[in-house]
């Protein structure tokens, strides 16, 4: 029995020196971003004399981040919501309602989920630019919801297979229809699996770039992540702002992550255990 | 069952999918970004503070000729300008007038271009560097900037290390020895290099080229004849291989940015000699102020190969082109002539410390740099690397972050770059 | 409802509340198709049509061939590329580097299964790179594993020299594997461990009681009984490394230095762009698209059968 405590706290040892090394970048980061741009010239990685957050508002203001963060907010607003809206359709009719084809579709978007971005994005930039959608914040929203709706919809079948038919029955032998069922039923018995699903749904569109760069490339409408990218050569001689554009970009989803743990980690469980 | 399902769908996929009969980029035209009355102008420029008089004094003198047409500048990030462009001109569809590099990412681009010869007839003798946006006789863009590779030095570090700081290395190997000797005294590298986008051979080409290359063989690249395997194409990448195995050097030049890490050290003090520009970027302009305007020597290349004529390189910088699918080519080309202005160059070279492809615009200030490239300009050639297309640079740029790497030889490098000159 | 005065035939006239029923119950059967039909949608237009576009592209020209059928030439053109051939042997090493990949979150999980001290702590902290941007990880691992960075700085106070992370050859593509694989172990880690919320602790407790070692208990009780969620973990891992590393690539090495950590995506995405060859970069994605395929089904095969045989 000694053997086995020891042992375990042998393994506890690289295990912490791993959970440091998982912290200690956002945690270089930040301190950089706390330096002067002369405190950084002289003593570049040492713990930052003061907490000063100059840094910040400068990389808000004249780096355009606000300008970028109100962008994504906008896409991914409303692409959850979309994603939201039909996947919880589709995964009540596919999950509940017996129809010719259900299983097919089912199975189709399966196989879309197989299909990564890489290679659709020339075809489907094609598609977007004949429809006049390049660079318009419908053709970003479109897009995303494109790319997230096939596991949305296979997360919520998935989920709403859980719920018992009997309850469905019982409304509509009280005379409701499918919509009044999906309405006064799914919704609210969904809400869990809308929260969890709809996190995670907006952690990939707020964490994407490629799709970005591709669908909204004037410097306007540019997201956030895309504006990240242009910091470096914006902030090279000043990189203690350049850390605080990357703070800024990343503060939203640690926010989103300490509030929402438990709801991310169990939508990504959902897919895993239930497929 | 399941299996007579999918037959059908399976043979539709693949009669659509071998079919070929659809395009890649797209070709129906006139659904171009702007309306009647309004241009758009795509840059990576226009939103530098530098050039706010140039934007301000074009527009005014745009709206001279034109004054009801609006005209709006759009401001990419330089990384992903031509990818964006690259999308845009898939889609058929995007800006009116956009700038470009001389060389070869217009060239390549020529067949999205308006040609511009017959617009711009009455500019060709006030305006220089011409010939970066020339593609098989026909213009595609005016220039408004010249662009040139300086060598450039830091004379206090040369004070340093007891070394004259008017008399820089004339000769390979006084450029050796002068570093090695400055690496002692103050244990500066003597180059700050930046090569991870790949340009930092296009600097090393166009900067050492014309020592290395004899003036004959030098014409004949420009001219398009092009020997990567003589003596002396070799010797360009054999030296620049030897100058990083010798230390010569900042670390880690595979990974350091040239935009904008590469000047940085420079101006940091932190390296004794950069290849740099003759523009707002990586010049003079912003080296002034940094170090000093007294501290800030250009020299022309050294002497490699006896008989070579060390000249500056210089060639048309950036310039304005019009896309074909305008709707209205003279307005647009209109536009490009008052971005080419006097008053708009004017402005621009005094705000930005770019040498205005205008020849009337003279630089005021700019310190003894600025005089030596002036003063080097009616002597000076065509940039070597200009000279080749995109899809060349590119492969360039990858095989000299191997070369430094020791991954490859000079002779697989110079042999991957003929197979590539020619295709590209 | 009066069958008998009619003979029974089943069209009759039906009092209002049934001809409602029989109104809703017409549009009810409809409503399973409205349901879906906009998610559909969406899904053929945007995802589905794409793929075969896609396919159709890649057998057309570039440039002044635009539109016309040029055959095979794209994919011949593919193969003769030194990048291309690059990107495609990168794709190899991630394939053998994907044990490795799976088996850190895979161990970790066993670890804060089995209850080591600061498990709820690990457990947390773990996960926490995965909902970092890719392009937030990369702007940083850029200024940590820089020649000049502390990384190198702690590096040289031990004597064991500075190293270009990202600027030697041999080397980017294993430092920029091994920061994709900091940021997204915590995923895979999560997966793990419902996994082992769903294992029979029974058989865990019996096999401990007969005296069986942690490593054989792991063996032969664990991996068996997390066979699904192996083979999860296996292929989801593998699309991410194929997928969804652009953001590190492009951030940190732009596919350099020469070219040695181009993977395919990143080869799609400047032919596309930079190199104006949108063809060209049909035929890869078609490329990158079967590799997939094959590589996933063989993963799917080879594991059902590994774990099988246990």
């Amino acid at each position: 029995m000694g053997d086995a405590r020891l042992s375990r706290w042998l393994v506890a040892v690289p295990m912490t020196a791993l959970a440091l090394a998982t912290i200690y970048p956002m945690v270089f980061t930040t301190n950089i971003a706390m330096k002067t741009q002369r405190e950084y010239i002289f003593n570049r990685f040492s713990p930052s004399r003061s907490v000063q957050w100059d840094n910040v508002t400068t990389a808000w203001t004249s780096g355009d981040m606000a300008q970028y963060f109100i962008n994504s907010l906008i896409v991914v607003g409303a692409a959850v919501a979309l994603l939201l809206l039909l996947g919880s359709m589709a995964g009540f009719a596919l999950s509940h309602l017996r129809f010719r084809g259900s299983r097919a579709l089912f199975l189709g978007c399966l196989a879309a989920l197989f299909i990564p971005f890489q290679v659709i994005m020339v075809p489907l930039a094609r598609t977007m630019a004949d429809g006049g959608l390049i660079d318009t914040y419908p053709g970003l929203v479109l897009a995303y919801v494109a790319q997230f709706l096939p596991f949305t919809i296979y997360l919520m079948t998935s989920y709403y297979s859980g719920i018992p038919g009997e309850i469905i029955d019982a409304a509509r032998i009280d005379g409701s229809s499918f919509y009044g069922v999906y309405r006064r039923i799914m919704v609210p018995l969904g809400l869990p699996a809308l929260l969890s699903i709809g996190i995670l749904d907006a952690l990939f569109c707020w964490n994407d770039v490629l799709i970005a760069l591709l669908m909204m490339p004037s410097a306007e409408h540019r997201t956030l992540m895309v504006g990240v990218t242009t910091l470096r050569g914006q902030y090279s001689n000043d990189i203690p702002t350049f850390a605080a554009g990357v703070l800024i970009a990343a503060v939203p989803v640690m926010m989103a992550y300490l509030i929402f743990q438990r709801q991310i980690a169990d939508a990504v469980t959902a897919g895993a255990t239930k497929g | 069952m399941k299996q007579r399902m999918w037959w059908p769908v399976v043979v539709l996929a693949v009669a659509v999918g071998s079919a070929a009969c659809g395009s890649a980029t797209s070709n129906d035209n006139p659904n171009s970004g702007a309306g009647a009355g309004k241009l758009v102008v795509w840059d990576w420029k226009s939103s530098d503070k530098n050039a706010q008089n140039f934007v301000a004094k074009a527009k005014a003198d745009f709206a001279k000729k034109h004054p009801g047409v609006t005209v709006e500048f759009v401001a990419q990030p330089f990384d992903n300008y031509y990818t964006l462009l690259g999308a845009a001109i898939q889609a058929g569809k995007g800006p009116d007038v956009m700038l470009f590099n001389g060389g070869g990412q217009i060239r390549d681009r020529a067949s999205a271009l308006l040609a511009l010869d017959e617009y711009v007839a009455q500019d060709k003798n006030r305006l220089a560097g011409w010939d970066a946006f020339s593609k098989d006789g026909k213009i595609y863009a005016a220039p408004i900037t010249l662009q040139g590779h300086p060598t450039y030095y830091n004379k206090s570090v040369y004070k340093q290390a007891g070394l004259d700081a008017e008399k820089p290395p004339a000769t390979w190997d006084a450029l050796l020895s002068t570093c090695a000797t400055i690496k002692a005294k103050t244990t500066l590298p003597c180059f700050s290099l930046g090569n991870k986008e790949g340009y930092g051979i296009q600097f090393w080409m166009s900067g050492m080229g014309s020592g290395i290359l004899t003036p004959a063989e030098y014409d004949n690249w420009i001219a398009g004849k092009r020997d990567w395997n003589s003596a002396n194409v070799k010797t360009i990448f054999a030296t620049w291989k030897q100058a990083n195995d010798a230390g010569l050097n900042t670390a880690g030049p595979n990974s350091t940015a040239m935009f904008m890490d590469q000047f940085t050290k420079f101006e940091g003090g932190k390296a004794a000699m950069v290849f740099g520009l003759m523009s707002d970027v990586g010049g003079w302009h912003e080296m002034n102020p940094i170090l000093g305007a007294d501290n800030v020597g250009v020299m022309l290349a050294p002497m490699v190969t006896p008989g070579a004529v060390p000249s500056l390189a210089y060639d048309g910088g950036v310039g304005y082109g019009v896309a074909k699918w305008t709707k209205d080519p003279s307005l647009a080309a209109d536009l490009v002539r008052s971005l080419t202005s006097t008053d708009a160059l004017t402005a621009y070279a005094a705000d930005a410390g770019a040498i205005a492809s205008d020849k009337t615009v003279t630089i005021a200030g700019g310190g003894p740099a600025a005089a030596a490239i002036t003063a080097a300009i009616p002597g000076g050639k065509p940039a070597l690397h200009v000279a080749l297309s995109a899809k060349t640079q590119d492969v360039m740029g990858r095989v000299s972050q191997q070369l430094l790497s020791g991954s490859i030889t000079v002779e697989d490098a110079v042999s991957q770059l003929a197979a590539a000159d020619q295709t590209g | 409802m009066d069958a008998g005065r009619t003979g029974g035939a089943t069209a009759h006239v039906a009092p209002p509340v049934a001809q409602a029923a029989t109104r809703r119950l017409r549009s009810d059967r409809l409503a399973p198709y409205v349901l879906v039909a906009p998610a559909v949608l969406v899904i053929v237009l945007l995802r589905l049509w794409p793929l075969l576009l896609g396919v159709n592209f890649s057998f057309t020209g570039d440039g002044e061939r635009n539109g016309t059928s040029v055959g095979l030439s794209n994919y011949v053109e593919l193969f003769r590329d030194p990048l291309f051939r690059t990107a495609l042997r990168n794709v190899g090493l991630l394939v053998l580097l994907l044990p490795v990949a799976v088996a850190i979150p895979g161990l970790l999980a066993t670890f804060i299964f089995l209850r080591v001290p600061g498990h709820r702590f690990f457990r947390t902290v773990y996960f926490f790179p995965a909902v970092l941007s890719p392009v937030i990880i990369g702007a940083i691992f850029n200024l940590l594993l820089g020649a000049d960075g502390p990384l190198n700085a702690a590096l040289e106070t031990v004597g064991l020299g500075p190293v270009d992370w990202l600027g030697e050859p041999k080397l980017a593509i294993f430092a920029v594997v091994g920061v994709h694989i900091w940021a997204t172990f915590g995923m895979a880690l999560v997966v793990f461990l419902s996994g082992f919320a769903t294992l029979d602790t029974t058989l865990l407790d019996a096999a401990r009681s007969d005296g069986a070692s942690t490593r054989q208990v792991i063996w032969h009780v664990i991996m068996p009984g997390l066979s699904r969620t192996i083979q999860f973990v296996f292929v989801t891992t593998m699309i991410g490394m194929l997928t969804s590393m652009f953001g590190l690539l492009f951030v940190m090495t732009s596919g350099g230095p020469g070219g040695s950590t181009y993977l395919p995506e990143y080869y799609i995405w400047t032919q596309q762009g930079q190199m104006n060859r949108p063809a060209l970069a049909s035929a890869a994605s078609t490329v990158l698209f079967l590799v997939m395929l094959v590589i996933g089904l063989a993963q799917i095969a080879i594991l059902r059968r590994g774990l099988r045989e246990d």
